[in-house]
């Protein structure tokens, strides 16, 4: 055997592995999911198997010439996801930049405790890190507590089960996918341009919004998608923190599958959510791409 | 200079307090010896943690205590068994794709390593789902070893992106490939993380797990987002307390293993 069959022999053989596990267990479910999202919903739950586009009618109605099983809640609550999404990715941004550049600043040695610092929380478990919140928000919680003793009980908010609850939830547990992209971008960040901005003439402002800003877009932008995607298909913190009055995407999904039963018109909105990340992944990558070309 | 630098270090500071109170308020709450209200403090108490270990307490009747004990080590025995075989089952797979895929470029790679990355980017639900639909439709059984493999899927990338790095140094060809699928971050994340971190990650699942345990197999993070749906009680700042505890040690080793060979 010559040495390229024997290097391709034995690549064959380590891939095959994953090659197996991610066609069985990945690609395969993914289709069949795909699939599901235009077959007709079993009278007990199932699937009847043959073509039938009005799951997606539900939820997107008359464009697909479908008005009776149309039903605005479900357009609303996925807008409503959306709508969170960005927000809770504004906010993430907003909280990490400071904090990023601070680290990014910092000498070597305390950066590397620092990093350390801000990552570990990350290894907590999800749901330990939501519960947190619920002791915070509750009526009774530590932040009416917080505002009685300091003699500002008339202030006493009940936050639990609102739409705020649900952003500030998915901002702490998804900090750390915006901090990281972040901090990589701002430390790549030569001081020496922002001193020589500041040499020519400009206002820190102006340094920061035409220098800095620019140059830590690929960060900005790479931890945009990534606190994104996972925001919007989130299911646990709405549950959990948001109550049966602020439902989202997830929920919507996690209810067909699990109550309803309903798993072709679940499937069809896995697919509409699906199509949402594609075009944030895409946007996200069209973005560097510009930028590398620019570069 | 320095009047710049100075409130940057004051939010610095303010951040990490914001980060670590929510978690700190649960270890302190798990040693509050209220039993009627257990938000206000009244001293100091191991009983939570005696009571969910299955110990004699001095909680009486007031705390309308429920004893979860044995459901409770039925799910740390799940959660435990699920994530050593996800780690072993994925560290193998992971690794032997990047070794595949780490030597000499040839026609295909980009394809295959875009393969890998699409399941840590993919949301968890719709993952969650896929396996649910899929496992039912074939007529596998839901249970551990149903979890198993949908946590080896999202395992092998993460085991995959972290044992590429460790074989090229500093690939600019995988940046690239998963840069192109949005997925630069994780290229970034995977400096900070370890393969025994699978073990962490997997432990952490909920979402995917939540679609595929069936009935019998409630893990760790299940127990505890169901007895949350029910309400909150103390028991849980001392499950939630432990978790953590186990979580943070096993976090830190890794990171600090990973600190010394950088």
């Amino acid at each position: 055997m010559s040495v390229a069959a024997h290097a391709r022999w034995r690549r064959r053989a380590l891939l095959a592995p994953a090659g197996l596990l991610l066609a069985a267990a990945f690609v395969g479910p993914l289709l069949l999911v795909a699939s599901f999202s235009v077959l007709e919903p079993g009278l007990y739950g199932g699937v009847e198997w043959h073509w039938y586009p009005y799951n997606f009618g539900r939820v997107l109605g008359a464009p697909l010439g479908d008005v009776e099983e149309f039903d605005a809640a479900y357009a609303t609550t996925l807008a409503r996801s959306v709508k969170l999404a960005l927000l809770v990715t504004l906010v993430s941004v907003a909280v990490c930049y400071p904090a990023a550049w601070w680290v990014s600043r910092l000498p070597p040695r305390r950066r590397a405790l620092a990093l350390f610092v801000v990552t570990l929380p990350f290894f907590a478990n999800l749901i330990v890190r939501v519960y947190a919140w619920m002791l915070i928000l509750r009526p009774t919680g530590v932040l009416n507590l917080v505002l009685a003793a300091l003699g500002a009980g008339d202030a006493a908010t009940d936050l639990m089960y609102t739409e705020a609850a649900v952003v500030i939830g998915l901002v702490y547990v998804l900090l750390p996918f915006m901090f990281l992209p972040l901090y990589a971008s701002i430390e790549k960040l030569d001081p020496a341009l922002l001193a020589a901005s500041r040499d020519l003439g400009a206002t820190p402002a102006q340094t920061f919004v035409r220098v800095a800003l620019p140059l830590t877009l690929p960060g900005i932008v790479g931890g945009a998608a990534i606190v994104f995607i996972p925001a919007l298909g989130n299911f646990v913190v709405p549950s959990l923190l948001g109550g049966s009055k602020v439902m989202l995407a997830g929920n919507l999904i996690e209810q067909q599958f699990l109550a309803a039963r309903n798993w072709p018109f679940g499937a069809a909105l896995a697919m509409l959510l699906l199509a949402f990340v594609l075009v944030v992944m895409l946007a996200a990558a069209w973005r560097r791409g510009t930028r590398g070309a620019v570069a | 200079m320095t009047l710049r630098v100075r409130p940057l270090a004051l939010y610095g500071s303010v951040f990490v307090l914001l980060l670590y109170a929510p978690i700190a308020l649960i270890v302190g709450y798990s040693f509050n010896a209220n039993v009627v209200n257990m938000m206000l403090w009244e001293g100091f108490t191991f009983d939570w943690y005696r009571a969910i270990l299955g110990l004699p307490t001095t909680l009486g009747r007031a705390a309308n205590h429920v004893d979860t004990t044995t459901s409770l080590r039925a799910a740390v025995v799940n959660s435990a068994v699920v994530a050593i075989a996800a780690t072993v089952v994925s560290t193998l797979v992971g690794t032997a794709a990047a070794l595949a895929l780490g030597r000499a470029p040839f026609r295909g790679r980009r394809a295959w390593q875009g393969l890998l990355v699409l399941p840590m980017v993919m949301p968890d639900i719709v993952l969650g789902i896929a396996l649910l639909v899929f496992f039912t439709t074939v007529g596998l059984p839901l249970g551990r070893g149903s979890i198993v493999v949908g946590h080896c899927v999202f395992l092998s990338s993460y085991v995959w992106v972290i044992v590429s790095a460790r074989l090229a140094g500093l690939s600019t060809d995988l940046e690239q490939a998963s840069a192109d699928l949005g997925a630069a971050p994780f290229t970034t994340f995977r400096r900070v993380t370890l393969p025994l971190l699978a073990f962490i990650i997997s432990l952490d699942d909920l979402v995917i797990t939540w679609f595929i345990a069936g009935v019998d197999a409630t893990t760790l993070p299940m127990f505890i987002y169901g007895a949350l749906r029910r309400g909150i009680k103390p028991e849980i700042n001392a499950m939630a307390t432990l978790l953590l505890g186990f979580s943070f040690v096993v976090a830190a080793t890794g990171l600090w293993l990973r600190g010394r060979r950088l």
